[in-house]
This record gives C-alpha cells, structure tokens and sequence, in this order.
C-alpha cells in the first residue's frame, strides 16, 4: 500500500448545500434560504489499494459525497486531490481521463442500466469513448469481462430487463471496471440485493479488489457488511465525519457515542445477545434543520452545555483513530 | 449483436395486439391505394362527363358523381395520395425540429428552457387554427404554404413532449452513470436520453398525422389548402357542400375516408404504445 | 403432519396454498405452508425474494392480491378462518387480529389526520363514544412513543417522520387490543436506529398487551434480536421451523445453513463468506422435489423427490433428506 504521506485519494472541507424554493412572500421578507446542507466540512484521504467504508443513516451524505467525488455534481467549497491532481479544476479530456480512473457504480441495478443497449452495446460504448483498446479487439475484451464478473458468454447480446438484480448488479460493475479504472466508488450497491446474493456480489468485489489492486470506496448503510470488507471506516452523520479509524478498533472501541449507538442498534445475529433498551433515543434530525453546535446533542446520552453551543472540532487527519466530540469515549 | 434504438420487441414476450394489426392493415391498404391510384381509380378524376351529372352510386360508378359528373370514387382514390402526402409532409418538419430542440431543452435547461418556455407561450396563446390561417393569410392559399404554416406552429408540441420525457429520463442514474463515464452531453442527449424519452412522441405523432390531415381538409374546404382541381378530400367535401340535400354522396364519402383513415392511425398509435413501451 | 398443539396456540396454519395466474399458467406463490404460533410469542418469517413470506402473511387475514386462489387452514379461536365470510372476516380484522406493513406513507391514509384515522378502527370494533375514542387515540399515541399524543392525534402523515409513521401504524392496529399483530417487513424501510425503535417498541407491546406477533422479514439479525421461533421458507415452502436459538446454532436444512453462511458474521474471525451460488427460482418455474436441490451443495438424487418435514428435536423441524449432514457442516463452520 502507499505511503501515508501520499494518499491517493485527498478530500478536504466539503460543502454541498441543495438550496429549497423559496416563495416570494418569505423573500421579501429577507428570510434566508432553507437548504438542505448534505454535506458540512468532509474531510478524510484513502490510500491506494485500500478499502474505506463510509457507513451511515439517512440525511447523512455519503450518497451525495459519492457523487461529489465522480464530479456527478457541483460542491459549494472544498478540495479534491486525486493522484496530485486537483479535481474540482479538470476540465475537458483531463476530466475525462479522470472519470476513467475513478468509477462509480450506482445502487439501483435497475435505473442505473440504459434499457435500449444490450450488455454488449453498453460496455462497447464504454470501450470506444475512452480508447480502452483497439475497434477490432473490443469483443474479445467484452466477453473477458463478462466473464470477470460471472456472467455467462451470451449475455451481450442481451437487455437489461433480461436479467435479475444481482446480476444486473454484476453488469453494472464490468462497465465501471471496462475502462480500467484505478478506484472504485460502490454506493449502496449491495442494499437492493437479497441475501444470498449480496454475498456473491461482495466476494466478487473483493476478489477484483484484489486482482486488479483496486482502491475501493465502500458506501453502505450496513454496518456488518461494511466491517467486512473494510480497511477503515468512516462514520457520517448529518454532512460530517464523526468518526474514523481502522475497522476493528472503530467497532470494537467507538470513540463517538454515535457510533456506539450505531453499533448497538444494529441487530447481532446471535440470539442470546438480546437487549431491550433503545439504542439511541430520538429522530433522526432532517438535513434542513441541522441542530446548533454538535449536530447529534439532540439524541446523545452525553451531550453537555457545551456540546450544544460549539461544533466540536473537525477531524482532520485520517490517521490513526479519530472522532470529532468533546466527550469522547474512552477505553483503558 | 441485435439493435437496440426503439425495438426492442425482440425478446419482450409482448403480444403483437389485434388493434395494431388492424390500424396496420388499414394504413397499409390506403398506402397501396395512395401510391398507385391509377390502379384502383376506373376513371380520371378531373375529367367531366355532362353525361352523368349527379348520379348516385351504382354500378358503374360506386360512390356516385359529382356536378360535373366526374366520378366520386376515383377522386376520392387520387384524394389519398394528396392526402398521406398531407400527413407527412405537415409532420415531418415538426417532429424532427420538435424532437431536437426539446431534448436539448430538456437537458440543458437554464437560459434556454426559458427562452423556449416564453416560445410556448406566445404559440400557445393562439388557437392553433387561427395561427395557420393567419400565416397562410400572408402566403397565400396553396399546399406548400399550409405546410410550412403547420410546421412553424406544430414543431412547439413535439418539443414540450421531448422536454418533458428527456428531463424525466435525465435524472435516472444510467444517465448519471453516462457522465460519470465522461461521455458528452451530445452523446447522453442522442445516444442515451432520446431513445428512451420518445416514445410519447411517436404516439403523438400518429394522432398528429390523424389530426393534419383533418386540418388540411378543413383548410382545403375554406379554400385555403389544396386548390382545386386537385382531389383532396377537404376540397370534395367543400364541393358537395351546396348539394348536401340531394346528392349526398358527393361529401359523404370522402369524409367517411378520412374519418377510416383517422381511425386507423389511432391504432397504429395505440398499439405501437403497447410495442415500444421498454420493458421492465 | 406431526404437530404439537399446545394449549397456548393462538393460530394454526395448515397446509396453506395460494395460486395466481400468471402469463404462463397457474403459479403457486405459496406451496404448503404450515405453523403455529403461540400466545406471547414473537415467531418471525424468514425468506428471500419469491420465498412467498409475505404472501403467507397477508393470506391469514385473507388480504392476497385479487386473482389468488386459496386454499389450506388458518384455526383462529377454534375456527377456521378461511371458512368465513367476508363480513365475519371483517369482525377478525384489526379487531382481533391487526396487520402492519413495510410502507407507512401508503399505508396511511394521506388525507386523514392521525387521531381520525385511530378512530376509524375504533367505531368500526368498539362502542366507545365520541369522547372516550378521542381518549383512547390519545393513550394509544403515548403508548407507541409519540410525545405530546394530544396536540398530535390533529396532525397528517406526512408531519411525522418515517420512524414515527409506523409508531402510528403500531398504534392504529393495536386500537382494539387484538391478540395477533402481524407485521409484513416493518422495519425495512427505516434506518437503523429507528428500526431499532421500533422493534423494541414490538416487543414491548408484546409484553404489555399480551399478545402473539407474526414478523416477516429478511434480515436475520432482525429474527435473532426479535424473535422467539423462526420459520423458514424458500420458494413458496417452508424448509425449516424452530426455536430461534437452535435454528441458529444447529440447522437442519440446506438453505437456512447458506443464509447463516451469506452474512458477514460480525463476532466470527473474517472466513470467507459462502454464497449460495445461482438465483432463487421464480415463481412458475420450481423443480419438482425439494425446490432447493438445484444450488444445494448436499443434493443428491434423493432430492428429487420432495422430501417431509422431519421432526429434528422437540420443537425443531426442517424438511431436508440430508438434515444430519447440515447440522455436522453448521459445527464444523
């Protein structure tokens, strides 16, 4: 793995706000525009061949950071750097050889698939527009990444609607890896699937992580399957990391009391840890209304006057284990 | 490797329905009758005849004749040609100029939904006839003119619907997965967006086409369409109009043409919605 | 069929089928189901996509999508509900037993506040008046977790959160204290620590009003936290039934050992984890025989023919030819 003085992957202070209507009446009346903030001040790095978890809830961000980080939209303030470069400034063919590097693959198996181009087509396109390789060698490649990702020799010549979700899922990924990207961004990609499936889909990723040396960034609600193939976690909430470290010592020593929270309410699967107390009381807060100071003092068992008035810090490393509270947990 | 583009009925287990083979037949006979008339007319349709003035159907002539004793039914055969040339020739221009404005529109937003938006407007403002008439008022009667009057007006529907269909279609994430490929807005507009939004427009089309030949028979009955002697069916029924009492067949029977025809490009719409809607 | 009825069984389905038509033919959604469950007890459901769980649920209150054909036993109370007419059904119907479901937002009723909506059921199956229904709404709201029940029995559903619409649909079926609640995937669509909520809240239900709750889901972490038995079924059939602990620990059919397989464990060292490979059969097009064979690693030519649920220990069955072989491969694991 690289250096980590050297991150392949650097982003810094990213803000995204999605501005609301706003009715005349509230404007002239100099209300300021509701928005919902998605993101407040991301800041985290990944390491090249390594894979990043970023696991949270609803209104958290990651989806919309995920986007963020393929250019898909535009943030409000912040920085990306990719292999030295600066992201937010490509334009063009360098934009282009960006978005060939880096690849997102989408969660929904059945939108994110133009249902008029067969499989072939598809990855054709894909092939032709970045010059993955010669006109006459495209079939040949096509049907080796059918196969890369199990899927069977005639399914090029076959439509989406053709297939089942896991599969179409398996479809999805060969065109992000037809381009030979060198990080993958997998968003939710598993939530949609069964099972039985989601296990397919999640050895097959790991062992093209490992034979093609992929960076992976993992987004995902579920924390099991997070803990799984990650190397390092971040927890979101509300547009903020809150907390971020190497997988086993942010699961088994949370510092943030979310993400103790988080970890508690997810269900074990053996049944003879039962617990009858909430793991953490209160809604989730919507993105509009983000609660002054810390954004989780709403709910936490901890908050005291201060975690009401003063964000805590934000995190600024990505090394080591880091969690942005004032009363973080301790462990002897 | 099977094209994909619009059909792809191949392997979707949808039924071809009774109503699009039935709309299909009925196209198609009026499309023979239209490209060969002289071989279903028995007689020239311009051509009088003092001796059979006002007959009614019969044997030798089927739908009657007319004042000047030319035969109904082959003008009413030659009327098809002139009339199918209406449909498409007042369709053309607006579907093609409709489809690529509105796509752009739809996708790129901003500045130029605007402008087209203030576009919609102004056109919407005017019952569509009155504006035709309007322009052909400063051209001049005649066919060529009734069609560009229609396509300066009519384009401004096809492209509210490719709008619309194209801003839907943009937010899907094989949309989102196209830029995040790098691919260029003309390649996500023509290659992606468009054959999945315009399906709603081929369908309108088929009514179009229905409802153009409508107005080129009203126009043609004002006088201000086709100018006679051509035969098409708005001019018969024009000239039958002051024997409606005594020689009804002069204007029944090319109206029940166009009604016929009508009916069977509502069909082919029909049943093409239920061919060409993607599956699942 | 070997059962053991205990006196405390509130419901008994045997041998439940429901055919639809579909465009090849009559399909069975569910082929032969058959479980109890008993007072105070949460029994979840357990299945995949097509397994025909949800179906099953919905067939006890007789709520199958239109087209379904019925058929089997559903003893309530000492009757069998399938028996009955639609206007008997409707007296059973959130009266006695209630349902909830995965979507709260189309479930409720947009148009209606909240306490209206409570109401309903109550002039429906009770003769409370007018004032004591509005109080009853109120008690029911703070019973679910909502705070400040009276101002909010006035408010629509969509001023409440998602967690809170399905404390809303909790308090809506439990209006008339019914013995059964049977839940369709409630939690799915929520977040983690909302669903964590709102599971505790089920139980806590449970426990108050002494009642019995059928869980339908997919995520066995759900079965393992919530429930006491689980009933496991692939392909319109149940495979597997126990107590939660010993399906867990032990099972006996082929299928429940792949799930327990497929998901990441969290407390176990990181083995790898092993899919069950192929895709679960759809709905017309199940094999003769175990409708498992196909993907399973045990199958053999025995598997052709369907084999019987097997009494595995006193509460635990699995139909399964290979079921010993199972339970070895669970404790080598």
């Amino acid at each position: 793995m690289d250096d980590p003085d050297n991150p392949l992957l650097q982003v810094s202070g990213i803000h995204k706000s999605f501005p609301m209507p706003m009715s005349i009446l509230a404007r002239v009346r100099g209300r300021e525009r509701a928005a919902v903030k998605a993101l407040r001040g991301v800041t985290f790095s990944v390491r090249r061949g390594e894979t990043l978890g970023i696991v949270g809830e609803s209104g958290c961000g990651k989806s919309t950071l995920a986007r963020a980080l393929v250019r898909l939209l535009t943030i409000d303030d912040g920085r990306i750097i990719f292999d030295g470069d600066d992201v937010l400034s490509l334009k063009g063919a360098d934009l282009r050889q960006y978005n060939r590097r880096v690849q997102l693959v989408f969660q929904d198996p059945f939108s994110s698939l133009n249902p008029r181009m067969t499989v072939g087509q598809t990855l054709r396109e894909a092939l032709a527009v970045h010059n993955i390789c010669a006109p006459s060698s495209i079939p040949q490649r096509i049907a080796d990444l059918l196969v890369l990702v199990g899927l069977p020799r005639d399914a090029a010549d076959r439509f989406p609607f053709e297939f089942s979700g896991g599969q179409r899922q398996r479809i999805g990924i060969a065109r992000a890896l037809s381009v030979e990207p060198e990080c993958l961004i997998a968003d939710e990609i598993v939530s949609a699937l069964d099972v039985s499936i989601q296990a397919q889909i999640i050895n097959l990723l790991m062992d093209l992580q490992a034979r093609l040396k992929l960076t992976l960034i993992f987004v995902s609600h579920d924390l099991r399957v997070v803990r799984y193939v990650s190397h390092r976690v971040a927890v979101m909430y509300l547009g903020k990391i809150v907390e971020i470290g190497e997988t086993e010592n942010l699961f088994r020593q949370p510092i943030h009391p979310y993400t103790s929270a988080l970890l508690a309410a997810a269900p074990d699967l053996d049944p003879a840890k039962k617990s009858t107390v909430d793991a953490v009381q209160g809604e989730l807060p919507s993105a509009l209304n983000v609660p002054m100071g810390c954004s989780f003092h709403p709910r936490c068992p901890k908050a005291v006057d201060l975690c009401r008035t003063h964000a805590p810090a934000e995190i600024q490393t990505a090394e080591g284990h880091n969690a942005a509270c004032h009363l973080p947990n301790t462990y002897p | 490797m099977s094209r994909g583009g619009l059909f792809t009925v191949g392997r979707s287990r949808r039924p071809v329905t009774a109503t699009l083979i039935l709309g299909s037949i009925i196209l198609l006979a009026f499309l023979v009758i239209g490209l060969v008339p002289g071989f279903f007319a028995p007689y020239d349709p311009i051509e009088f005849n003092y001796d059979t003035l006002l007959s009614p159907p019969s044997a030798e002539h089927p739908f009657g004749t007319d004042n000047y004793g030319r035969d109904i039914f082959s003008r009413v055969v030659w009327g098809t040609r002139v009339d199918l040339q209406i449909a498409l020739s007042g369709t053309v221009i607006p579907i093609v100029l409709g489809t690529i404005v509105g796509a752009i529109v739809g996708y790129v937003g901003g500045w130029a939904e605007f402008f087209f938006g203030r576009i919609v407007d102004i056109v919407v403002a005017f019952p569509f006839l009155v504006l035709v008439i309007a322009i052909i008022a400063v051209l001049g009667p005649g066919l060529f003119n009734m069609y560009i009057a229609v396509s300066v007006v009519g384009w401004v529907a096809y492209a509210r619907l490719m709008r619309s269909e194209v801003q839907i279609q943009k937010e899907m994430d094989y949309a989102a997965a196209g830029r995040g490929m790098g691919y260029g807005a003309p390649r996500i507009i023509f290659r992606h967006l468009l054959p999945n939004a315009i399906t709603p427009v081929v369908i309108y089309w088929m009514t179009d086409m229905a409802l153009v030949i409508l107005l080129g028979s009203s126009l043609g009955y004002l006088g201000l369409g086709a100018q006679p002697p051509t035969p098409e069916w708005g001019v018969l029924i024009a000239n039958g109009k002051n024997f409606m009492a005594t020689a009804w067949w002069i204007s029944t029977f090319p109206g029940i043409a166009i009604i016929v025809v009508g009916v069977g490009f509502s069909l082919v719409g029909d049943g093409i919605a239920d061919l060409i809607r993607p599956s699942g | 069929m070997n059962t053991i009825t205990s006196p405390d069984t509130l419901l008994e389905v045997r041998d439940l089928r429901v055919r639809f038509a579909t465009a090849n033919g009559s399909a069975a959604a569910v082929d032969g189901a058959s479980f109890d469950i008993r007072r105070r007890e949460v029994l979840g459901i357990v299945g995949e996509s097509g397994s025909g769980k949800s179906v099953t649920l919905r067939s006890i209150l007789r709520l199958s999508a239109i087209g379904g054909e019925v058929s089997g036993s559903v003893i309530w109370a000492g009757r069998d509900l399938m028996s009955l007419s639609e206007r008997e059904m409707r007296t059973i119907r959130g009266r006695e037993i209630s349902m909830i479901f995965q979507e709260p937002m189309t479930a409720l009723n947009p148009v209606l506040t909240v306490g209206e909506q409570i109401r309903d059921n109550l002039e429906e199956h009770t003769t409370l008046n007018a004032e004591q229904r509005r109080q009853r709404a109120v008690e029911l709201l703070e019973l679910v977790g909502i705070a400040d029940p009276d101002k909010r029995i006035h408010d629509y559903p969509h001023e409440f959160s998602g967690g809170m619409r399905q404390r809303v649909m909790i308090a809506i079926a439990l209006a008339s204290s019914p013995k059964l609640l049977l839940a369709d995937e409630p939690t799915t669509a929520l977040d983690v620590t909302i669903q964590d909520q709102v599971l505790k809240l089920i139980l806590r239900l449970r426990d108050e009003l002494d009642m019995g709750v059928i869980l339908v889901t997919h995520d066995l972490g759900v079965v393992a936290q919530t429930c006491d038995r689980v009933v496991v079924m692939y392909a319109g059939r149940v495979v597997e039934s126990g107590p939660v602990v010993d399906v867990f620990a032990r099972p006996q059919h082929a299928y429940t050992l792949g799930l327990l397989n497929s998901v990441p464990l969290a407390h176990k060292s990181k083995k790898t984890l092993q899919p069950i490979p192929g895709t679960p059969p759809d709905i017309g097009d199940r094999p003769p025989g175990c409708p498992f064979a196909p993907r399973c690693s045990f199958a053999t030519d025995e598997c052709d023919s369907q084999p019987p649920m097997k009494q595995v220990s006193e509460d635990h069955r699995a139909a399964c030819w290979h079921h010993e072989k199972v339970a070895e491969g669970s404790r080598a694991a």
